[in-house]
């Protein structure tokens, strides 16, 4: 039995190589096909060339990194400390702050609740993943050194503003803004992942991770325009929103200047909430070079491996720009 | 689709699941294995086309839904018709006498209603596309006998109108969105052609965000209502039923890290619990935005759970599943 179990599992294996950049230009131009083909869709062999097909617990890994900063960041807005040492695990870097840091001064008791809602979820996830990989044969690693600082120049990469002082844990829009900025590229970065992954236990465990992601971009998007359209919207509720979509345009550019993400990402406004493809409805994937590009801040081309929020570069195989 | 090779080593995965689950492994691998074996010993030989057809039904009941909410007609009348025909039994949306449009009061409110109903359309043209002439037609769809029932089940009341007033039709997409996460999730390990998967978590995707727009707007709208509380707890409500119907020999959990009680796999809106974040005991006072497990994980339903939801009836009763939203059943394989 074992000997047909690996014969098996390398033909599937095989089956599932698939590129980065590639396999989802490929996906993408399938289904736009799909959307006015009159037959059932035939998987075609993806485009050209370099098969670059990562071990799941790569992908995990990759994860992982995403998940301590956005941990890292909500513990933060909740409760002015991060990850504890357990959970960053040994080797771990630092974090830097802006100075002075404590937790968001909440306008309103229900934003505190939904700050503690998320960060509690996202701490989750860290904790899940870790196990994830360990009982994967895997090694989790350690939080990477991390820039929460790094939301300043972001913001003046964006057009938010011409100094970089912009501070996501200033006050309850800033926070919003901040959130913004990570909740959707969690959402493409596992609708991207999803199909790379080998094992369906680890691929129902992405799904799941992925479906909270998008329920958190929900409730802040949701925040954010429908307080901009409320009548009694304050300037600064009026400005996030503003500010939201100059994080989304920043986004977009940088993922179109890696290639192949289907559009730009969506306006937001109260008409507009879910972030997908106009066409057809489905969430917009990113591949890992994409999302790469994005949290290192937006420098663009091969071999970038650190900068934005991760000044000294993720941990684990998955780490440096390919396109 | 499934070739034989993969069919054999899905098998054999199984097979190797439960003997791993059976020496008795970690925690974490038991409550993942679980949870697949079950799915695939249920699901033995659907191909990605049933699965696509499975979704198709869920979305015609969706997608008529907001569009009747918004627009007062079925998707079928719309001003760009989407298109119902297709394989298997054709039928109607049934609708109260002199249906109309909600009469919406919150531009906000009815803003959301139209986005999700554009999207919920395109979805089902998505899949009627990517299907063809596979694509299975709009079965019969109940609006009116489906929600009294399901309020009924939920301990609600006799009657239930979701086109009556905002609150109502807010509850009414609550009663949707849940579940078409759980479904595309718990469909999503079944599918084998990597292309079909990518589409099928991008939808995933969007009905989460549909789901977490719908929790989100209903905290908002019963914080500043004249009794806070009240909607929470129909959708606490409806959450238990869901859970109920999905699985019949559990008996609720408690969901502790994350708050609130609810069901086996299902939780509703609650503002009333606490969080520890890294603290060692829960003092943050949370919400419930999300409807997730413990590890902040979605809910997984198989095709049968949801099955059971949508059509009142028990995972394990015999097919085709009749009643509640498909009187008739459902049109393709999965039924």
């Amino acid at each position: 039995v074992e000997k047909k179990l690996n014969d098996l599992i390398d033909k599937a294996l095989s089956r599932r190589t698939f590129m980065t950049g590639a396999g989802t230009a490929a996906a993408a131009a399938l289904l736009v096909g799909c959307n006015t083909s009159t037959t059932a869709p035939t998987p075609t062999p993806p485009a050209p060339p370099t098969p670059l097909d990562f071990p799941d617990n790569d992908i995990l890994n990759f994860a992982l990194n995403l998940e301590y900063l956005e941990a890292e960041f909500y513990l933060y807005a909740a409760t002015g400390q991060g990850l504890s040492s357990a959970d960053a695990l040994s080797g771990a870097g630092t974090t830097k702050v802006p100075a002075n840091i404590a937790a968001v001064p909440w306008a309103s008791a229900s934003y505190a609740q939904y700050a503690n809602e998320i960060a509690q979820d996202e701490l989750n996830h860290v904790r899940y993943i870790q196990k994830a990989i360990s009982g994967n044969s895997g090694t989790p690693v350690a939080r990477p050194t991390l820039d929460l600082t790094f939301f300043g120049p972001l913001a003046v990469a964006a057009g938010i503003t011409t100094a970089p002082t912009f501070n996501p844990f200033a006050d309850q829009d800033s926070f919003l803004v901040g959130a913004f900025v990570f909740e959707d590229v969690g959402v493409t970065a596992y609708t991207g992942a999803a199909p790379l992954i080998t094992n369906k236990n680890i691929l129902s465990a992405a799904a799941g991770i992925q479906a909270v992601e998008a329920y958190h971009a929900a409730e802040i998007r949701t925040l954010i325009a429908g307080a901009a359209a409320s009548a009694n919207a304050t300037p600064a509720q009026t400005a996030a929103l503003a500010a939201a979509n100059m994080v989304s345009a920043l986004r977009g550019k940088i993922s179109m200047g890696s290639g192949n993400m289907l559009a730009a990402e969506t306006t937001l406004s109260i008409n507009s909430i879910v972030a997908s493809d106009s066409t057809n409805a489905i969430a917009f994937a990113r591949t890992t070079d994409q999302v790469l590009h994005i949290v290192f801040g937006g420098a663009a081309g091969a071999g970038v491996s650190s900068g934005g929020f991760f000044p000294a570069g993720l941990n684990g195989n998955i780490k440096s720009t390919t396109t | 689709m499934a070739t034989l090779e993969t069919q054999q080593l899905d098998d054999i995965i199984v097979k190797s699941r439960r003997k791993m689950l059976s020496l008795g492994t970690t925690a974490l691998a038991g409550l993942v294995f679980a949870g697949a074996a079950k799915k695939a010993e249920a699901q033995a030989a659907i191909t990605d086309n049933d699965i696509l057809n499975f979704a198709l039904n869920l979305e015609y009941l969706e997608a008529n839904f907001y569009n009747l909410a918004v627009n007062g007609v079925t998707i079928d009348k719309l001003s760009t018709p989407i298109g119902i025909t297709g394989t298997g039994t054709q039928g109607v949306v049934v609708t109260k006498p002199n249906f109309a449009a909600v009469p919406f009061s919150s531009t906000t409110i009815k803003a959301y209603a139209t986005e999700t109903s554009v999207e919920e359309g395109k979805h089902v043209s998505f899949l009627r596309g990517a299907l063809g002439s596979l694509a299975v037609a709009q079965p019969q769809i109940d609006l009116v006998n489906s929600f009294n029932t399901l309020a009924m089940a939920a301990g609600i009341g006799p009657a239930f109108d979701p086109f009556a007033s905002d609150a109502n039709f807010l509850i009414g997409a609550y009663i949707f969105e849940d579940v078409g996460v759980t479904a595309y999730h718990g469909a999503a390990g079944s599918i084998s052609s990597t292309t079909i998967l990518g589409a099928a978590v991008g939808i995933h995707a969007v009905e989460a965000y549909h789901a977490g727009l719908v929790r989100t707007s209903i905290n908002a709208y019963d914080a500043a209502s004249s009794t806070p509380g009240a909607l929470l707890k129909l959708t606490q409500q409806i959450s238990a039923a869901r859970s109920a119907l999905a699985n019949p020999s559990s008996s609720p959990t408690t969901q502790i890290t994350n708050g609130g009680i609810m069901g086996a796999d299902d939780q509703g809106i609650d503002n009333t619990v606490k969080v520890a974040l890294e603290g060692s005991s829960a003092t943050f006072p949370s919400t419930t935005i999300v409807d997730a497990d413990n590890n902040s994980i979605g809910f997984a339903r198989t095709p049968q759970q949801i099955l059971a939801i949508v059509t009142g009836t028990s995972p394990t009763a015999a097919s085709p599943h009749t009643g509640v939203f498909f009187p008739a059943g459902l049109n393709g394989n999965i039924n």
